[in-house]
């Protein structure tokens, strides 16, 4: 009886220490934002204020910043959605001898540390391509990575793809080009969207890879690096916060959402048994 | 309307191994063609052949007397069901069906009233809303059935499409086949390893074995009279003893065995001296009367199990091997015991005895 409350009260001590870690930071800087003081610090407090988020709207850096980051965002997900769609089609249906050497090599910038690919993409298109670092770099760097994210997303669906379902379409009749519009891309869009997703978030907070190929240029995330180096404000923290108040309501809506679809799911009048069909 | 099938010299290569050999088979328009084999024995890369995923390494495959070599299965007049029955998940039954109409760019108005017509041939009624998976078992068969025959397909090929239903099920959609290929007239070629699905609905059946045909004929010539020994031993139970032929006398031979000496039919007109093997089938086995003299096997029952409308006995003979022989209830036979001694007698009409092995005969 004893050890049963002693596991229990581990197990409670466990999850108060487990979620002060989580989440114990993330209160202190939505604290920090909204006290009156210049630096970035709870104590002393000097009041109540919203003038962080106004300071921080005033701030022609952060908005082109962050402006560049949907820029890159978009892009990369423009170009990695399709590779990895490609990586995942190739690897799923051709079984040739170099399979695992092509896997290889399409998994490997994920093994490979961001800044080796920052660096190398500056390099290349800087000084062979005589092309300079900027946007453009930062798309090519990021989406090296990224296209594998989306090539390993979309593989674990394409591999449980029925390919009988594409005879079966091209036997009645359907080009191939109908065949996958119709059939393939239909089955696939549940991955294709959550790649597209992925893709956005890894580009919109990636860090190691774009400050090296991005030359001059700055997305968020490195704006907010170059910031916190040289004076520290606020501001950023109110930056923070609207960013988790973003992704709180994302995850709440996304929640809420999947719910009402279970519970419609539940309600369907289930299918009748095949012999009342017959008449039996 | 149907059209014919013709395969004239096919044969199909992978890498060393031959799927199908030399392949000779016309089958008539609006046919019931089935073609019978163990798994493994090239039938269904035949139909893939017929439908067009590939073409065949040698030999000519034509469609109403039109070669199809080069001419993808989007543009061939057949359409297939398969094993599996493939039919799109994320569609209703509605849209599966006219999916065939709508990438040939059929008016909507059209489509509709196509979809109506087989929602009502294939018994559909009430589902066209639904989703596939929300259908059973035999609707799901249905639908599959409805959306080949939406195309208007001159053949109609399946892949063992009842293999997935229960026995009772089976029954019901066999004979709904059956109705479907009459009403429509369309050319159905149907592959399956089970000899009853077989011989049941079909006009004709080719029996295969490992990459060959081995005979092609009506479902009663077949089982009545194989051409082979691969034909008598794979369609239908029957009893198999090996012998010598020591005479031969007109249509028949006489073989002695290890069981005794015994008359039957000679098709393959094997000569003398020739070692061969005996086809009796179950039910032309008898209980012999004393006045039997010919074809008689001495035996002792092993095994009786009665199945209702007859009973099936395993005898053992004295060399220990085994004979089955299949009773009719009719009230005439005596009760058997197990382990009794009995005769039992065959006609020499009845048996028939072919080469050994799988050589088809010209």
């Amino acid at each position: 009886m004893k050890s049963k409350s002693i596991f229990k009260f581990m197990i409670g001590l466990y999850l108060v220490l487990f979620f002060a870690y989580m989440f114990l930071p993330l209160i202190f800087m939505t604290i920090i934002a909204f006290n009156a003081n210049d630096i970035p610090q709870i104590t002393p407090w000097k009041g109540f204020t919203l003038m962080w988020f106004g300071e921080l709207a005033k701030d022609d850096q952060m908005w082109s910043a962050l402006w560049n980051s949907f820029i890159v965002a978009f892009s990369v997900v423009a170009i990695s959605v399709p590779i990895g769609l490609g990586g995942a089609l190739l690897l799923t249906r051709l079984q040739f001898k170099a399979r695992n050497f092509v896997y290889g090599v399409l998994v490997s910038p994920i093994l490979t540390p961001g800044i080796i690919l920052g660096i190398s993409t500056f390099l290349f298109w800087d000084s062979y391509m005589d092309i300079p670092g900027g946007l453009w770099t930062a798309i090519i760097g990021q989406s090296t990575f990224i296209s594998s994210y989306c090539m390993l997303l979309i593989m674990s669906r394409a591999q449980r793809f029925d390919l009988t379902q594409e005879e079966a379409a091209f036997d009645l009749g359907a080009t191939h080009r109908q065949v996958f519009w119709k059939i393939t891309l239909p089955f696939l869009k549940p991955a294709l969207i959550s790649s597209m997703a992925l893709a956005f978030m890894q580009s919109f907070d990636n860090y190691n890879t774009t400050l090296f190929a991005i030359g001059v240029e700055q997305t968020l995330p490195i704006y907010i690096g170059t910031k916190l180096r040289s004076f520290i404000s606020p501001a950023m923290n109110a930056l923070a916060v609207i960013f988790i108040i973003l992704t709180v309501f994302g995850a709440i809506a996304y929640e809420y959402r999947r719910r009402r679809e279970m519970i419609k799911a539940a309600v369907k009048i289930p299918p009748e048994p095949a012999a009342q069909v017959l008449g039996m | 309307m149907g059209q014919d099938v013709e395969l004239l010299d096919v044969s199909m290569r992978f890498g060393e191994v031959y799927a199908a050999r030399d392949i000779n088979v016309h089958i008539q328009a609006g046919e019931f063609f089935s073609f019978l084999g163990p798994s493994g024995c090239g039938k269904t890369t035949l139909l893939r052949l017929i439908s067009g995923f590939m073409d065949p390494s040698e030999g000519q495959i034509k469609i109403g007397g039109k070669d199809m070599r080069g001419i993808g299965s989007n543009n061939r007049p057949t359409a297939m069901i398969f094993q599996n029955l493939a039919l799109f998940p994320l569609m209703t039954v509605e849209e599966n069906i006219g999916f065939g109409l709508e990438v040939r760019h059929v008016s909507k108005a059209k489509r509709t009233k196509k979809v109506e017509e087989l929602i009502e041939l294939v018994d559909l009624y009430g589902t066209g809303g639904r989703m596939v998976s929300e259908l059973s078992g035999g609707q799901k068969q249905r639908v599959a059935i409805a959306r080949a025959l939406a195309v208007n397909p001159a053949v109609l090929l399946l892949d063992e499409p009842l293999s997935a239903l229960d026995l009772r099920l089976r029954n019901h959609m066999r004979a709904e086949l059956r109705n479907i290929q009459r009403r429509t007239d369309v050319t159905f070629i149907y592959i399956t390893h089970d000899q009853t699905e077989a011989l049941t609905m079909s006009d004709r059946v080719g029996v295969m074995s490992i990459g060959k045909v081995e005979q092609v004929a009506e479902p009663d010539v077949i089982y009545n009279t194989p051409k082979t020994a691969f034909v008598a031993s794979f369609v239908g139970e029957t009893n198999i003893i090996q012998g010598d032929i020591i005479r031969i006398d007109g249509d028949y031979a006489l073989l002695k065995t290890a069981w005794g000496s015994f008359f039957c039919k000679n098709p393959q007109h094997i000569t003398k001296g020739e070692t061969a093997t005996i086809f009796i089938r179950p039910e032309t086995v008898f209980l012999a009367e004393e006045s039997t003299a010919e074809n008689v096997l001495a035996c002792r029952t092993k095994t009786i199990s009665f199945e209702g409308a007859y009973a099936v006995v395993t005898l053992t003979t004295e060399q220990d091997q085994l004979f089955t022989m299949r009773l009719n209830n009719d009230g005439s036979v005596p009760k058997l015991q197990e382990g009794e001694q009995i005769k039992v007698r065959f006609s020499r009409k009845n048996a028939f005895v072919l080469k050994n092995g799988g050589t088809p005969i010209a």
